[in-house]
């Protein structure tokens, strides 16, 4: 191949199967519904949410499509932990997402990187730490939001077993995880996926399933040396090469 | 004889009258010469006369007044039928009251019934007369000084003129039967905040050359068309009232519902602002249930017992003119404002040691926030919202009490049922859900204060961490 055939189709390979895209965009949908009905009622005392909540139709609307989206949020998250789950453990699936001491180590390392002591960033394999940590962050803060969001939907019922004072803490706990998991999205996931020097003006890897070889090179240098999460369906589509 | 005399006599005053200064000559003479003879004694000072209850009453005349009068042609004897120049009989009154009505008999002579009947006025009295309480001309008119009643030219004011008869115990009748006294108690207008009004301008219609007749079926709807005169002036407390319960009450018929009158009265009208006891005892003429619970809660008692300038008024909360019904659902979502007006103020609950938080507290609560929310979207709703709790649904509307010490335990041991009236499965651990108005704390509540804490510290981390090392990130790629 050519070096400008190479410019002009470059070779690409697959990084995420259909269903992670699915799976990816579904979130998007239900984070973003999520956020936009259930942080103007936290900060409900500020205009312009009590604009967007009079846009929406109302508190009571606002409520409705916040507690449905929960629901779906419920049943994403339960699919996502038995896929995996089953995946991981009868399939062979590689757990690619599992910290690992690699990852203790790459972050002491970029923060010496940072800090100017080291003249190089830590490598990294499929996902990177930082990665990893948006990852847990996300699921970790997700489930506790769901568990917590529940209490509140129904607090007649959780106090019969539960005191009072459960559901005040339950508010807290949903609402600051809500406030976590979203400044953590809106400031690194965003900023690694699209600010980044690195992957500006924007990595559609989750959209489209593909990197190309060199970003991926770039990227992931350790990837290739690593299994590669491989679901059926992606077979047929994968290089040769990058067959495990 | 008599009459003979008396069909004389009218006969004179009318030719003077008639004919004033050109009547005859020697008519006149004659009167000046016998009112010359009994001023000799009457225009002196010091003597009375007796009756037989003891009473008595000058016998001066005053004979400027007299000259300025309407009677002043006629000679003494006109009136005084029985004495003349030679004739001067002692007679004997069992009281002044008989003397006088038997003096007005005489006024009849010229003035017949037919005549001063025209005036409403003289109608209450000659009804009063029917009913046994004799008419005394001079008691309005006086004696010797009576004066021309039409165009006003005896009196120096409207209200003087007016006073003329009002300050005497007269009588309005209704179609109903049941009448109400046209007295007016001077005292009453001279501290009243119209006391520089004439009569008139509130007495449509009505001056010193009209007094219309009118009829009112009650005294109620005479109070009613009474009220409507106010707005001549007090346009924009006529509107607000326009839009109140009592107001659509009146509309629907129920007429005993107040208006202006009612409240500020009619003559003795005042700024009501400066006495609040009055403002809350005006209302408890009605709301007497309602003023009872009031004069027991923590407002009430300060309000009696030390005129407390802080605590509200019936008008404080439902306001004065524009009362709405207390039982709507506009109402009872705005208490929240309406407590908050007050408990809201630093610098007013500092002085008895209550926290402003409570409405902080209430307002960032789920209750509150949700509260908030649906008034702004009040415009837009198909259907009311379902009704949220707002302060008077634990406290208490008019029995509020202290929220401390035993009450305290009262209002939490009613909090359940109040919770279920909204929630029916609520169990008994369903009301410590709400931290009653209290800020977290580690004594107070420890669990919730430190995961408030811990959060904080950790999203301050988090997002000083997180932007900390983008910026290290984007400085550091940047150098390559």
């Amino acid at each position: 191949m050519s070096a400008d055939t190479s410019m002009a189709t470059p070779r690409r390979i697959r990084r995420f199967s259909t269903y992670r895209i699915v799976e990816h965009l579904l979130l998007i949908l239900l984070f973003a519904t999520l956020a936009l009905t259930g942080l103007p009622q936290k900060f409900h005392q500020v205009g312009i949410c009590q604009s967007l909540i009079l846009l929406i139709g109302g508190i009571d609307m606002a409520r409705i499509i916040h507690h449905w989206a929960g629901v779906l949020f419920l049943l994403l998250a339960v699919e996502h932990i038995a896929v995996n789950f089953i995946g991981i453990v009868f399939r062979q699936w590689d757990p690619s997402l599992l910290i690992t001491l690699k990852d203790v180590k790459d972050a002491i390392h970029n923060g010496r990187y940072y800090l100017g002591l080291l003249p190089n960033p830590a490598l990294c394999g499929r996902f990177s730490y930082k990665e990893k940590c948006v990852y847990w962050l996300v699921l970790i803060g997700g489930i506790q939001m769901i568990v917590t969001g529940f209490m509140l939907w129904f607090p007649v019922l959780v106090t019969r077993y539960l005191p009072g004072q459960f559901i005040p803490a339950a508010k807290i706990v949903h609402s600051s995880e809500a406030m976590i998991t979203f400044l953590l999205v809106v400031t690194w996931h965003l900023y690694e996926v699209i600010l980044s020097p690195d992957v500006f003006p924007v990595n559609k890897g989750i959209f489209t399933g593909y990197m190309e070889e060199q970003q991926a090179a770039r990227l992931h240098p350790l990837e290739g040396t690593e299994r590669r999460e491989i679901d059926a369906d992606d077979l047929s589509e994968m290089s040769p090469e990058h067959r495990p | 004889m008599r009459s003979l005399r008396l069909a004389l006599l009218q006969l004179v005053a009318l030719c003077l009258l008639l004919t004033g200064a050109s009547t005859d000559a020697a008519d006149e003479s004659a009167a000046a010469s016998e009112r010359k003879h009994c001023l000799s004694c009457h225009a002196i000072r010091g003597s009375v006369k007796k009756f037989s209850d003891g009473d008595q009453v000058s016998t001066y005349v005053d004979p400027k007044a007299f000259d300025r009068s309407i009677h002043r042609t006629l000679p003494c004897s006109a009136c005084h039928e029985e004495f003349s120049s030679k004739h001067h009989p002692d007679r004997v009154f069992r009281t002044k009251q008989q003397y006088q009505v038997r003096e007005s008999r005489r006024c009849l002579t010229c003035h017949p019934d037919e005549k001063i009947n025209e005036r409403p006025i003289h109608q209450s009295l000659l009804k009063k007369e029917l009913a046994g309480q004799p008419r005394i001309c001079t008691t309005c008119h006086s004696a010797h000084s009576a004066q021309r009643v039409r165009k006003g030219n005896v009196t120096t004011s409207e209200e003087q003129f007016c006073l003329r008869c009002h300050r005497y115990a007269g009588t309005m009748h209704f179609a109903s039967g049941a009448s109400v006294s046209t007295q007016v108690d001077t005292a009453e207008i001279a501290n009243s905040a119209h006391r520089n009004l004439a009569c008139s301008d509130c007495h449509f219609s009505f001056s010193p050359s009209e007094h219309p007749r009118r009829q009112f079926r009650s005294i109620r709807e005479y109070r009613l068309s009474a009220s409507e005169l106010c707005r001549r002036c007090h346009f924009d407390k006529q509107t607000k009232m326009a839009e109140s319960i009592h107001y659509s009450l009146v509309s629907t018929g129920r007429l005993d519902a107040p208006t202006c009158v009612d409240c500020h009265g009619g003559h003795a009208i005042r700024s009501m602002e400066t006495d609040r006891l009055a403002i809350v005892k005006k209302c408890a003429s009605c709301h007497r249930q309602v003023y009872a619970e009031y004069a027991q809660s923590v407002h009430g008692r300060a309000l009696s017992d030390t005129n407390n300038a802080d605590v509200p008024t019936c008008i404080d909360c439902h306001s004065s003119h524009s009362i709405r019904a207390a039982r709507s659902a506009s109402f009872h979502d705005a208490i929240p404002d309406t407590c908050g007006g007050c408990h809201g103020k630093k610098e007013v609950m500092a002085k008895y040691g209550l926290s402003t938080a409570v409405v902080k507290t209430y307002l960032s609560d789920f209750h509150g926030m949700t509260l908030q929310l649906h008034r702004k979207e009040i415009r837009n709703r198909q259907r009311p919202a379902a009704p949220l709790a707002v302060c008077s649904d634990c406290h208490g509307v008019h029995t509020i009490g202290r929220a401390t010490g035993e009450n305290a335990a009262v209002i939490k041991s009613n909090l359940l049922k109040r919770c279920q009236s909204c929630h029916p499965n609520a169990s008994e651990n369903f009301p410590d859900i709400w931290l009653s108005h209290y800020e977290p704390s580690l004594a107070a509540m420890p669990l919730i204060f430190i995961l408030q804490w811990f959060y904080r510290v950790m999203l301050f981390v988090m997002v000083v961490g997180l932007v900390f090392q983008i910026l290290l990130d984007i400085r550091r790629r940047l150098e390559k």
